[in-house]
């Protein structure tokens, strides 16, 4: 399944997601997606560099579908998280 | 109340300024997370769904109206404009930000607070009844000794990394409106009997708690001597701080303990430290309590008379004050004042969350009408506990324009709901939109009223910090393949009767849980024998049978139903 690496950033906590030219970013659909094993490894080694350098932190590989060529999340809880606050 | 001393001033000046380091050594790289992580839970400091949350510490739940405003002020300045009251009487802010974090916490200092052991395996803020120091049913105010409480547990060095999180909750009144019953230890202020008789003491329950084991307390002593009270205490943390286990997150509160050792067993072990124990250097000397009960001195107030004209009159005129006064306005000891609950939970809104504005609106009616103390209530109200009644009108006009008059106080619509999966790491399903979809359902206040008192409680995981186990109407959220399904439990109780909720059946999706909780407040509509017969009382008369007939159908689908959810375990 494809996945993508969310986090939050450390010094406000907000959700972010990791892109493709390492930066990262808000909206879930700019997000790199890892479509074989291999594409997880390399970003997983991008977001630890990141954690290194105090960017962000709670990170964590999220299984993701494709919708359009872009990353949309597929459990509630990342719904509302992609959704950058509550549903409410 | 309470006021710091030069102690109380520098210790909590240090521990900002220790934080505050521990902040630029996070950011610095100095310290990693897995570093940091215990550091800032210890300063209430959470990372959840969205961003950080910082849970402030309201001692007991009472707030002066410099502090309520300053709490305003943090809403406003380093959060989005609201806070939230939680159950253990304190309030969260949901977006704080990391690098903010010291200058909210000098903030907090600067009016005597803190969010000290908030978070982590320590004794949390020990709560009590809302109405404390002015119910008419009071024995002994214990706020008092919920502060002799607080000044014993802030950083006791025994018990600052306990097995599990640990809970205290004292009453002074013949009602419980503490929820004691539902703590690791409950303490009740009693009078003595026999031996003991013209004396007060305590009662002290123990092993109480929900989660995903609930249980009721159980009494471990009937009459504890006043002065013996942090000894006895000690024994029994020390007792539990040994044998707590350890070993699983999931068996590590004291109730567990208790429920395997057995109430006797663990009784003997508590009597056999507390013999142990060298209780002259731990019990409260004479004095210090007397200092300590002189800032919970009763208010000079004078008595007035019972019965106001202006009351009077716009009760026959206002149907809504009518209804506010008759579900929100509670008596006092002194004839002519009352107890004011400000219900947080007008139809539609998310329970527990004041904004801003609205905090500052309640600090103004505290400090012209309400002698300057505002109380939060663990069902997550707010409450002015010193008003005059002929203010009434005037504290209800206040309420009114700050949205905050609506008068459902215990009522179906006074519903305690955690944060969820809206903003929580831990939940499994929303609880805001389930509260908001049955307070909408059930807003007809002349509707609600006719239901009568019936408590109903919402948690978004089986942690159960909507105290769903204890709701009359208990509602869980969980996740079934996927989806947010809700799990509903009938019985609970949080008070002198206090009873853990069973689950009626198979869970309901999310768009089916208000139509749900109307059937079932139609069929005890159907059933009550008359308007004094409350649903929990109706319930426990004509069992579950009725209510499940109504929600899953004929016997042969309500065997069905139980033999899925036996399937699913639930």
């Amino acid at each position: 399944m494809p996945s993508i690496v969310t986090a939050n950033t450390l010094a406000s906590g907000e959700v972010v997601y990791l892109a493709s030219d390492g930066r990262w970013v808000r909206a879930i659909t700019d997000a790199a997606i890892a479509a074989t094993k291999a594409d997880a490894a390399m970003l997983d080694a991008v977001a630890a560099r990141a954690v290194d350098a105090r960017e962000v932190t709670a990170v964590y590989a999220m299984d993701v579908t494709v919708v359009d060529g872009r990353p949309a999340p597929i459990s509630v809880r990342e719904k509302i998280r992609a959704a950058l606050g509550p549903t409410v | 109340m309470y006021r710091y001393d030069e102690f109380d001033h520098a210790f909590v000046k240090a521990r900002v300024a220790q934080f505050s380091d521990q902040v630029a050594r996070r950011l610095s790289g100095e310290l990693t997370e897995d570093q940091f992580k215990p550091l800032r839970l210890q300063n209430g400091l959470y990372l959840q769904l969205h961003a950080y949350m910082l849970r402030v510490a309201i001692p007991y739940g009472v707030l002066s109206a410099r502090q309520l405003r300053r709490l305003a002020h943090i809403a406003r300045t380093w959060d989005r404009g609201f806070g939230h009251f939680t159950t253990r009487q304190n309030i969260q802010f949901n977006w704080t930000r990391l690098v903010d974090a010291p200058a909210i916490l000098a903030a907090l200092a600067e009016v005597e607070m803190h969010a000290i052991q908030t978070s982590g395996n320590c004794i949390r803020n020990v709560t009590t009844d809302p109405f404390a120091g002015v119910a008419a049913d009071e024995i002994e105010d214990p706020r008092v000794w919920a502060e002799v409480l607080r000044q014993w547990s802030t950083i006791h060095p025994e018990f600052s990394f306990l097995p599990r999180k640990f809970k205290v909750a004292l009453t002074g009144a013949a009602e419980d409106r503490a929820a004691i019953l539902f703590h690791d230890i409950g303490i009740r202020l009693v009078k003595g009997r026999g031996a003991d008789a013209g004396t007060t003491g305590f009662a002290i329950y123990v092993g109480g708690g929900q989660g995903r084991t609930p249980y009721v307390a159980q009494e471990i002593k009937a009459f504890l001597p006043k002065a013996r009270l942090l000894s006895y205490l000690e024994a029994i943390m020390r007792v539990y701080n040994l044998h707590g286990r350890r070993d699983n997150l999931y068996k590590a509160r004291i109730k567990i303990l208790v429920n395997a050792l057995g109430i006797e067993e663990f009784r003997r072990q508590v009597e056999d430290e507390w013999a142990r124990i060298d209780a002259p250097s731990i019990d409260l000397p004479g004095a210090e309590h007397d200092r300590i009960a002189r800032y919970f001195a009763p208010l000079p107030l004078k008595p007035r008379s019972a019965a106001s004209t202006a009351v009077s009159a716009r009760r026959r005129s206002d149907a809504a004050f009518d209804g506010w006064v008759r579900n929100n306005v509670t008596g006092h000891r002194v004839p002519g004042y009352a107890v004011v609950t400000i219900s947080l939970k007008a139809p539609g809104m998310i329970p527990g969350d004041a904004t801003d504005a609205q905090m500052d609106a309640v600090a103004g009616l505290a400090e012209r009408y309400g002698h300057d103390e505002i109380r939060v209530t663990y069902t997550q109200n707010l409450v002015l506990a010193n008003v005059a009644r002929d203010d009434l009108p005037a504290v209800y006009d206040g309420l009114t324009a700050a949205g905050l008059a609506t008068g459902n106080a215990e009522l179906i619509t006074d519903i305690i709901a955690c944060p969820g999966l809206d903003y929580c790491n831990l939940a499994n399903a929303r609880s805001i939109p389930i509260a908001q979809d049955i307070s909408r359902r059930f807003a007809d206040p002349a509707r609600a009223e006719a239901i009568g008192p019936l408590r109903l409680n919402i948690s978004g995981c089986i942690n159960a910090c909507g105290h769903h186990h204890a709701g009359n109407i208990g509602i869980l959220g969980v996740d079934k393949k996927g989806t947010e399904h809700y799990q509903i439990t009938l019985g609970g109780s949080p008070r002198d009767d206090a009873e853990v909720g069973a689950i009626l059946g198979p869970s309901f999706p999310a768009e089916a849980v208000a139509d749900a909780i109307e059937k079932i407040v139609d069929v005890y509509l159907a059933a009550r024998r008359d308007k004094t017969e409350t649903f929990l009382a109706a319930y426990r008369r004509i069992g579950a049978d009725p209510f499940k007939a109504a929600l899953y159908g004929n016997d042969a689908s309500h065997r069905r139903a139980a033999r899925e959810l036996a399937e699913a375990g639930a």
